[in-house]
């Protein structure tokens, strides 16, 4: 039973890294999303060492520390004579993407040893995720911003569930830190592990472990929001100003009540059901609802979008139905069973998807976009590992036992991967 | 509480959301009927691009099976023109040609057929391709 399992794992991440290498040496990366922005500020960050204006870049709102990473790469491989600049953040995003993979895998193990099934399927279902298949071929900080708080919350899953050092608090801490030095997303996750393990201490009467990872986060992002207060007017600032008049009014009931929601199983592409939250996100975190993967850039003069193109986003959008209610259930599972024990190891992950869930909607809502550009399946990459860990705990949780339902396990976690395969290698 | 039992409530509250969202969509979808791409890009181009939109006067656009409309992107007039098929897309070209080579203010995207009255600039020309369904 080991060696199976390690050899399913070891095949699982082998397989992994190979399609994101491949992903990111062949998607061009002025498709991702704000790829010329994003290549403006990295260049900014790197060769003249501060953050960009709000004239250089249109993602100055974002924090540093991807664009230093990758401006600082793509600057070497330049010098190298080594190919074009964004490669090496490319390939920077594709390795957080397997590491997240990797977290995802650890973090299984850590809230729930000896299920190993719980912890395969729980790898399987992270690395065939769409949307993080597309976001680590982007030039784009989306990923290592998952990877680094995912790590952070890995960690403090593992001091919850044994014993909270103070060492262990600032590593947590420190990770959740550069997360939110990453991404602004990271942020909600770094409030999720401070409530847990504030309302641990409150159990233990031991505050120091906190404190420490409060601190080893705060020392690391109140520099970054209080140079936006102060540059930009507001910690939480954004590249536009939010319009005037009522939060409530600024988004039609459609935006809200997803009216078009059959059509993301048939037609999962723009313009269709466009600034409708639900269709419009479920569509692009299964498929590809903009168009930016794996499909010809706009039709030629006269020709019609390839059906082959909307038929394999139609397929992508079925195929997904069913994680997607196994993931919402498992978190309402795990949000129960958390409360019942009082386990605050497993109140992270439904907490941390909450926040990130909830953060999402209140930036989707304050900042309404006529072509929808701020509902994008990467924004919530940030809730993954925590949906991918619960589709798998309620599998396990739920399986009947026997050889022929192993197998019949098996075939079904095979199907899921195999069907999405065409779409998910470039 | 075991953990089957919580899974199975899970299961439950979880079907429970996606039935009520399956519910909203299907109402919705009895209680209406799927617009027109045209009167989908007249949506668009009115409550998303908040241009002013009419009815095209022109004879070719007239003939579009899918309609057409007209309107002014930054300063540049442009009837939008619908077609069902390949076949009608490259009809609407030839008529439009017929009088003389329109050049780049014909532009043809997907089933739309678009005639400016100056040559259109980029950002006049995407403000119609995001329209375009």
């Amino acid at each position: 039973m080991s060696r199976r399992y390690w050899g399913a794992v070891a095949a699982v991440l082998v397989a992994e890294a190979a399609l994101l290498a491949w992903n990111a040496w062949h998607y061009d990366w002025l498709r991702g999303y704000d790829a010329f922005a994003n290549a403006q500020y990295a260049d900014v960050v790197s060769r003249e060492y501060r953050l960009p204006s709000e004239a250089e870049s249109g993602v100055w709102h974002t924090p540093p520390l991807w664009f230093a990473l990758a401006g600082a790469l793509g600057r070497l491989t330049t010098a190298l004579g080594l190919g074009h600049a964004q490669r090496p953040g490319q390939l920077l995003a594709a390795a957080a993407g397997l590491v997240t993979c990797i977290l995802v895998f650890l973090l299984a193990r850590a809230l729930f040893p000896e299920r190993r099934v719980l912890h395969v399927v729980a790898l399987v279902l992270v690395a065939a995720s769409p949307a993080l298949v597309r976001a680590s071929a982007m030039y784009h900080p989306e990923t290592l911003a998952v990877a680094l708080a995912t790590g952070g919350v890995l960690v403090a899953a593992r001091a919850l569930r044994t014993r909270w050092t103070l060492g262990s608090a600032v590593a947590a801490g420190a990770l959740l830190g550069l997360a939110c030095l990453t991404r602004a997303w990271a942020v909600p996750v770094l409030v999720a592990v401070l409530v847990v393990a504030g309302l641990h201490a409150w159990d233990t009467r031991r505050w120091s472990p906190v404190a420490a990872c409060a601190a080893g986060s705060l020392a690391l992002l109140v520099p970054w929001l209080a140079n936006q207060e102060l540059a930009h007017g507001s910690a939480l600032a954004f590249n536009r100003p939010p319009p005037s008049g009522s939060v409530l009014d600024r988004r039609p009931a459609s935006f809200y009540l997803g009216p078009r929601s059959l059509r993301a199983l048939e037609h999962p592409i723009t313009p269709l059901f466009r600034n409708e939250l639900v269709p419009h996100l479920y569509a692009d975190w299964w498929g590809d609802w903009a168009l930016t993967w794996d499909s010809p850039p706009p039709p030629a003069p006269a020709a019609l979008l390839p059906s082959g193109v909307v038929s394999e986003r139609a397929r992508q959008a079925v195929v997904g139905v069913v994680p997607t209610v196994l993931a919402l259930a498992g978190l309402i599972a795990l949000g129960l069973l958390a409360g019942a024990r009082r386990s605050p190891s497993l109140a992270l992950l439904p907490l941390s998807a909450a926040g990130v869930a909830t953060a999402y909607v209140a930036f989707a809502v304050r900042y309404p976009s006529p072509d929808g550009d701020t509902i994008k399946a990467t924004y919530l990459l940030m809730a993954l590992p925590a949906a991918a860990v619960a589709a798998a705990f309620l599998i396990d949780a739920l399986r009947p036992r026997g050889r022929s339902w192993a197998t019949a396990g098996v075939v079904a976690l095979g199907a899921l991967v195999a069907v999405q395969l065409p779409f998910l290698i470039l | 509480m075991t953990e089957r039992r919580a899974a199975r409530i899970g299961v439950a509250c979880a079907l429970v959301v996606i039935l009520a969202q399956l519910v909203v969509a299907s109402a919705w979808s009895l209680g209406h009927e799927d617009p027109t791409e045209l009167a989908l890009t007249r949506q668009c181009l009115e409550r998303e691009k908040g241009l002013a939109v009419g009815s095209a006067d022109d004879s070719v656009a007239a003939s579009a099976s899918g309609g057409a409309l007209a309107t002014v992107v930054e300063g540049n007039a442009v009837t939008l023109s619908v077609a069902r098929s390949e076949a009608e897309v490259e009809r609407l070209r030839s008529a439009y040609s017929a009088s003389g080579d329109p050049g780049t203010r014909l532009d043809l995207h997907g089933r739309y057929v678009a005639l400016w009255h100056r040559e259109p600039s980029p950002t006049q020309r995407q403000v119609t391709y995001d329209c375009a369904y």
